[in-house]
């Protein structure tokens, strides 16, 4: 039943890469996600992992190196951190175009400038439309799980497509926490082998990536998003098979903290919701009604499931870890995609957005509590004075 | 280095063709005859990466193409690192029993844009790691497939849409061209041959692919393919260009072994650019002293590589 141990969610995701038995990594050196190549090469050089670690010139060759491996058959990993995530981004839309299920592990970080290592989601986010299964964990053990539900998801017949599992730079990369690290059986029991139908291989000679009439490339994105309409299903699959292998059950899109009767919620994905968490519990020792939702799955975004179980809260605070200028809503992606995905509803559930923990600064205690006052406020009185809020400049 | 099976001559040369009828590429196309021939030689256990340039577009249109082998799109980008990934997946999956056969040839067919230019850390780093792919750039002198743009390995006063000749600059290409098989060759610890080869010289370059492929880490093959169109010259006259480059010394031919040239043709005398140039409307604007410039350039370019016969004009 493996063993627990006290590790970084950089070392929970090189353990699960080494359970999945990956073949190829490509690596490159940029911080917060630095130390998850730092703990394969150390497996690979202590034989503890059989793969080979191909030291890229750039992410842009670390995406290509893996595009190349994982269209000859092996299966795959890189990761990358900030703007190494944006240097590679020629390559990411290839690589799912050609449906090869590629993993990356992404430890936030901001873009320059700043030029500061602090954490926000906008280095992943910028990724969000390139056809690439994406979500948020927000604690080491949550890092390890989502890299084996996510391989298992992404080479599901029925999807074939790449994968970032993101963790928050520092807060989740470089945090201890106790890890259950499973068995090799367990493991191999939940991920079957990488097999892809069209693996370049001279015994079944065959083109990837011709040229192509523009007729002819409408019904392959249509291809793409039908297979992005399978996640869903797969992904409960994997999650329920997860939970009864490896005993842990995960919501596969949100997670629902203190929601039963709760009035107002903040909304939010990673590791800060863990801080809204604490701070929701205090106040719920008030007597307060409110509640935390966190997503896992950023996308696809899980737009059915929030307006089927976020139409019974008054108010709706919707954190983002990011800077997206000029996006609608005016706070950023998530709470621009939590609005859309409550049009539905009408005004009966307001939102409200709020950009917090840019640079890499902690969302405070205060910082929480000052947004569940701001939505207890419109829930009571039913008017939302202001739609969007940076903090710690507007709250 | 493996032993490998030399073709003797043109007519020994296997029948067998890996790059078959069915492209798109301009008639007279050098670059197309670059592909038949490194297939021709390569034989079928070859997977082909084809970087965004000529031999991507003119090849692939319309979703078919005209490999017996496997063939996969890099961006223009990343030839090398997409080459490095499939021999290193090759390598893995059967060193830990994930596939039953043979490690194929791994070759990139880049561009001059997607090996010499934009493309060139992504070569740099598959030499510099060592993988066992035979990186090929077949070069027409030009970003030819967007419609005759300058490149790194454009000639001193080339005419393209980006170096045209004006009141102001009369030569139009300005730059002297990067000798990419120099930059490559002697800062990359595993590479260890490098030559250059022409489609004048079909067997002398068929070889030279096979002596690429043999080699136990990367090999990297420079290859002289005339373009009709970004040239301006007769497509019936692509081999005679190829030729005269060699002839006048504008290409050279050689390998490049243990820190040694070896030249691959022995040439009595060259030619005077002008024999080769003359022909080629890109360079109808130049005026006699950028030919000299030329000719200045073009010797010390032999030069350097061991070409010391005279430069003799033909009677008048």
């Amino acid at each position: 039943m493996g063993k627990v141990r006290r590790i970084s969610g950089c070392v929970a995701a090189a353990e699960a890469v080494r359970l999945a038995d990956v073949d190829v990594i490509s690596s490159y050196p940029i911080r917060p996600y630095t130390g998850i190549m730092s703990e394969l090469a150390r497996m690979i050089a202590d034989g503890r992992l059989d793969a080979e670690l191909v030291y890229a010139e750039g992410e842009h060759a670390q995406l290509s190196i893996v595009y190349g491996a994982s269209a000859a058959g092996a299966r795959t990993f890189t990761g990358s951190s900030g703007v190494g995530v944006t240097f590679a981004f020629e390559v990411y839309s290839p690589i799912s175009g050609e449906r090869l299920p590629v993993q990356m592990a992404i430890g936030d970080r901001t873009l320059d400038p700043p030029g500061d290592f602090g954490s926000e989601h906008t280095d992943a986010e910028c990724c969000r439309d390139q056809g690439w299964i994406q979500g948020w964990a927000s604690t080491p053990q949550e890092v390890l799980d989502m890299h084996l539900i996510y391989y298992r998801v992404g080479e599901d017949p029925k999807v074939m497509l790449p994968q970032y599992v993101c963790q928050d730079g520092y807060f989740v990369t470089h945090i201890l926490g106790d890890v259950q690290v499973p068995d090799e059986a367990q493991v191999k029991e939940f991920l079957p082998p990488y097999k892809n139908h069209h693996i370049l291989d001279p015994k079944k000679p065959q083109i990837i990536g011709p040229q192509i009439e523009p007729c002819m490339g409408p019904p392959q994105q249509y291809q793409r998003k039908q297979a992005f309409d399978n996640i869903n299903e797969v992904l409960i699959k994997a999650h329920d098979d997860f939970a009864r292998i490896f005993g842990r059950r995960y919501d596969p899109f949100l997670e629902e903290f203190m929601t039963d009767d709760a009035e107002v919620v903040i909304f939010g994905q990673g590791a800060h919701m863990n801080t809204a968490k604490a701070v929701a519990a205090r106040l719920r020792n008030l007597g307060d009604k409110v509640g935390v939702v966190r997503l896992r799955t950023f996308r696809p975004f899980p737009t059915d499931e929030i307006l089927k179980r976020m139409s019974r809260f008054k108010a709706v605070g919707v954190v983002d870890n990011s800077a997206q200028f000029g996006i609608s809503g005016g706070a950023g992606v998530l709470f621009s995609e939590v609005r859309t995905a409550l049009y539905d509803v009408g005004d009966k559930v307001k939102t409200v957005g709020f950009v917090g923990g840019l640079g890499g600064e902690m969302i405070t205690h205060d910082e929480f509590l000052r947004m569940f006052r701001k939505l207890q406020e419109v829930a009571k009185t039913g008017k939302v004075e202001k739609r969007a809020y940076w903090l710690p400049f507007e709250l | 280095m493996s032993e490998f099976e030399r073709i003797p001559s043109i007519k020994k040369a296997p029948d067998e063709e890996y790059y078959v009828p069915g492209h798109r590429t301009c008639g007279g196309c050098g670059p197309a005859l670059c592909y038949r021939l490194v297939a021709k030689a390569a034989g079928p256990n070859t997977i082909f990466i084809g970087p965004t340039g000529c031999m991507y577009v003119a090849n692939t249109s319309y979703g078919c193409g005209p490999w017996r082998v496997p063939w996969i799109h890099a961006q223009i980008t990343n030839g090398g690192g997409v080459a490095s990934g499939i021999e290193t997946a090759y390598r893995m999956l059967i060193k830990k029993g994930k596939y039953t056969g043979e490690q194929p040839n791994v070759i990139v067919m880049a561009g001059d844009g997607g090996a010499t230019d934009i493309g060139l850390q992504s070569l740099s780093g598959m030499l510099y790691r060592g993988h066992k792919v035979l990186f090929i750039c077949y070069d027409n002198e030009s970003y030819a497939n967007t419609g005759i743009q300058v490149s790194p390995t454009t000639p001193y006063g080339a005419w393209t849409t980006f170096t045209p000749s004006g009141e102001v600059i009369p030569e139009g290409r300005k730059h002297f061209p990067k000798d990419n098989a120099k930059v490559v060759a002697h800062g990359h610890p595993y590479l260890k041959y490098v030559a250059t080869g022409s489609i004048g010289y079909p067997v002398d370059l068929m070889n030279k692919v096979r002596k690429g492929l043999a080699q136990e880490g990367p090999a990297y093959l420079h290859l002289h393919a005339p373009c009709p169109k970004g040239w301006q010259f007769p497509p019936d006259k692509t081999i005679e260009m190829a030729k005269l480059a060699v002839q006048t010394g504008m290409f050279q031919l050689y390998e490049f072994e243990n820190g040694q040239y070896t030249l691959s043709v022995q040439l009595k005398e060259r030619k005077p650019v002008i024999e080769y140039m003359k022909h080629q409307k890109r360079f109808a604007h130049l005026k006699p002293e950028h030919i000299e410039k030329m000719q200045a350039f073009v010797d010390a370019k032999c030069a350097e590589v061991g070409i010391t016969v005279p430069v003799v004009a033909a009677a008048q």
